[in-house]
């Protein structure tokens, strides 16, 4: 599954001239998607889920990222795709989903608003078996120095519980080429993520981690301790650079969990709750 | 006689996959976890700290090594649950199940899981054992002037890996071939064999269709059923196949009365009777006594997967029971050629008197309480699972058959062992 061709349309639309000042009001749908097993192998194995027969809560997402790209590469969309930070990522769950069941799968774009340093975007994935929804996913992306309509700036999202105090409950050697084993599995093939030199284009010194690939190696660790049913909240702070150490640590709360994935600088903050 | 009596309350177990297919990519961890979390689900035991989890793996990676504990962490059960591994090849399923009811009879435990679980398609490939000493050199040497000479000694031929092989180390046979030493020795036909893998397939099918196991089964990676499972299987079909085990015109064992590679794990759910009335969980049976036997197959007289012969008239006695005494007899197929010739072994007087020390042979069993919802042929043969998927199928039939009911269960395993038990159903 190799998004690489879209990106770079998407590379190509964002400087040509065209773009639209709205989002596109439609949605983009995929009906009766069956997944791969052995996709979600790859996945688990990536991002550290054991395998089994219910989708982990994360992957999903890999899913509809796909769709995300297929809109956001429209010549009309009004952000560019390179160069958009995933800054927040909220998953909410009703149940477990069978690797075995039909999907429908809808993505569509909301809440273009002004943010301080540009303007700000969400992309949302709704899944749903047999026409009840079973799964939703809203991706914050930020668009540095962007415009968006005139209008309220984003209210500054609230920032998730801090467990920086905590003792690390484990220590994770982030492997150099995590960045590529993501891509393979999830199709996002920013460059930022692949390799040092395509990085320094952009901007970073070298390669870092996709947010998502923290996210889902965070909960993964969490197996055995969760509902099916749970709301998974993610706050992706500084990029983590590879390769690196880090620590997790995790805070037991009334009804879920903190999370905090860190080194020498704060990644990722999260909290799982039950649904 | 134990104070107590552990009980069987019931198992759970993925659905068995032949080698290289559906469960390709699961590793035993996966295969384990989603098993132990099948068996959590049914008995509502999600955050319940249970007295122990036993289990084990007969081909395992050197990162598996603390297996069932890991299952336990990634699964529903409390973190305070301690677990241990065991393997005792292919009794490594049975062996933790007494280990377990061991502990619950002498009142040290309370519950506890018992089982296995074997992948022959994730199975460990290790270096090549002179590629290996030069690595495991290389790790410790202190100079760079060590480690260039030691890079010197890296040959092409070292990246040709060590395969794990299905063959005893002291003698190098195959376990099929030495089974069909022992087929040869007892004079086992061809028909005999082919008869008893048939029924294995008709029983095995039979038992899904009337949904005996749709409590002791939870579906994995989108298999439902055992897929070596042919309920059209016949005497007919099986004896088109071409001999694979045993050299010559006499040669017996086929592919298809012999188990195949196969991928799987079975876990049961043992307790007293007090924590099972106390989590209001059903008692199928109870586990009455077993017995461990051992043979010398390399430089002595016996076949490799004969040791039963021996442990079952030896666990006869302990418990003042004869051989007719059991509504079932779940005596595992590792090839049905082994099953023919334990029970061959039993029946004759020469044998009985020479060998077992006894007056008189056990004698004939009742081939229709012989594996009823049939075995390893048709199922396949996980190695350490087979232990836990035997031990909750028959705690089901006899809890079905009424209290008092009696099972015999007989598991040869490589390394010449042997482990048999008997249950009693509740």
């Amino acid at each position: 599954m190799s998004l690489a061709p879209l990106y770079a349309k998407a590379a190509v639309g964002a400087v040509l001239p065209g773009r639209g000042t709205t989002l596109p009001a439609d949605e983009v749908v995929r009906d009766d998607v069956l997944v791969d097993r052995g996709h979600v192998a790859d996945y688990a194995r990536v991002c550290g889920f054991a395998l089994s027969d219910t989708l982990p809560l994360t992957y999903p997402h890999v899913l509809g990222f796909a769709l995300q790209v297929e809109l956001m590469a429209r010549r009309t969309f009004p952000l560019p795709l390179p160069g958009l930070v995933h800054v927040r990522n909220r998953i909410v769950a009703t149940r477990a989903v069978d690797a075995g069941e039909l999907l429908r799968i809808a993505v569509h774009a909301e809440r273009f608003v002004p943010h301080p340093k540009g303007a700000q975007v969400d992309l949302v994935t709704d899944v749903a078996v047999e026409g009840a929804p079973v799964w939703s996913g809203r991706s914050t992306y930020l668009a540095r120095g962007a415009t968006a309509p005139a209008g309220a700036i984003a209210a500054a999202a609230e920032e998730l519980p801090d467990v920086s105090g905590e003792p690390a409950a484990a220590q994770w050697l982030v492997p150099a080429d995590t960045g590529r084993r993501y891509a393979a599995v999830s199709g996002d093939v920013n460059p930022i993520h692949l390799h040092p030199l395509s990085a320094k284009a952009f901007g970073f010194p070298t390669a870092i981690a996709h947010g998502m690939w923290t996210a889902a190696r965070a909960l993964a660790s969490m197996q055995g301790r969760l509902d099916d049913a749970m709301a998974y909240d993610v706050e992706f702070r500084k990029p983590l650079r590879l390769p690196s150490r880090v620590s997790l640590r995790t805070r037991r709360t009334a009804d879920g969990w903190d999370l905090g994935v860190a080194g020498k600088v704060e990644h990722l903050r999260a909290t799982v709750r039950t649904a | 006689m134990p104070a107590r009596r552990a009980a069987v309350i019931g198992g759970n177990r993925i659905p068995f996959a032949r080698a290289h297919k559906r469960y390709a990519r699961a590793s035993n961890l996966d295969m384990l976890t989603a098993t132990l979390d099948g068996l959590v689900a049914r008995f509502g035991l999600s955050g319940e700290r249970l007295g122990e989890v036993v289990a084990g793996a007969v081909l395992k990676h050197s990162r598996d090594f603390n297996l069932t504990r890991e299952a336990v962490l990634g699964s529903r059960l409390a973190p305070s649950t301690p677990a241990y591994d065991i393997a005792q090849a292919c009794g490594t399923g049975l062996q933790a199940t007494m280990a377990v009811a061991n502990k619950i009879a002498l009142g040290q435990i309370e519950s506890g899981v018992a089982g296995g679980v074997d992948t022959a398609s994730d199975a460990p490939i290790a270096v090549n054992e002179d590629l290996r000493k030069v690595l495991v050199a290389l790790n410790s040497a202190r100079t760079l002037g060590d480690r260039v000479k030691l890079v010197g000694k890296l040959r092409p031929g070292q990246i040709v890996p060590e395969i794990p092989r299905n063959a005893e180390p002291r003698t190098g046979l195959s376990m099929g071939e030495h089974a069909a030493i022992t087929a040869k020795e007892w004079g086992v036909s061809r028909e005999a064999q082919d008869e008893l893998a048939a029924a294995s397939h008709r029983n095995l099918a039979a038992a899904y269709e009337r949904g005996f196991f749709d409590d002791l089964v939870t579906p994995y990676l989108g298999l439902t059923r055992d897929d070596n499972l042919r309920p059209d299987s016949s005497v007919e079909a099986l004896a088109k196949l071409k001999a694979v085990f045993g050299k010559g015109e006499d040669a017996t064992m086929t592919a298809g009365n012999s188990t195949p590679l196969t991928d799987g794990a079975a876990l049961v759910l043992l307790g007293s009777d007090e924590w099972a009335a106390a989590h209001r969980l059903p008692v199928l049976a109870h586990v009455v006594d077993a017995e461990t036997a051992a043979v010398d197959y390399v430089h002595g007289r016996d076949g490799l997967l004969t040791a039963p012969v021996f442990a079952v008239p030896r666990l006869l006695e302990r418990t003042g029971l004869t051989l007719q005494d059991f509504d079932f007899y779940e005596i595992h197929e590792a090839f049905a050629s082994t099953v023919l010739a334990t029970t061959k072994a039993w029946e004759d007087p020469a044998f009985a008197k020479e060998r077992l020390g006894l007056d008189a042979p056990l004698g004939a069993i009742d081939r229709s309480r012989l594996n009823v919802t049939g075995s390893s042929l048709a199922a396949g043969h996980p190695f350490a699972a087979t232990g836990g998927r035997i031990v909750a199928t028959l705690a089901k039939l006899l809890h079905e058959k009424g209290p008092g009911s009696r099972g015999l269960i007989s598991i040869c395993a490589a390394g010449g062992q042997g482990v048999v038990a008997i249950l009693e159903g509740a």
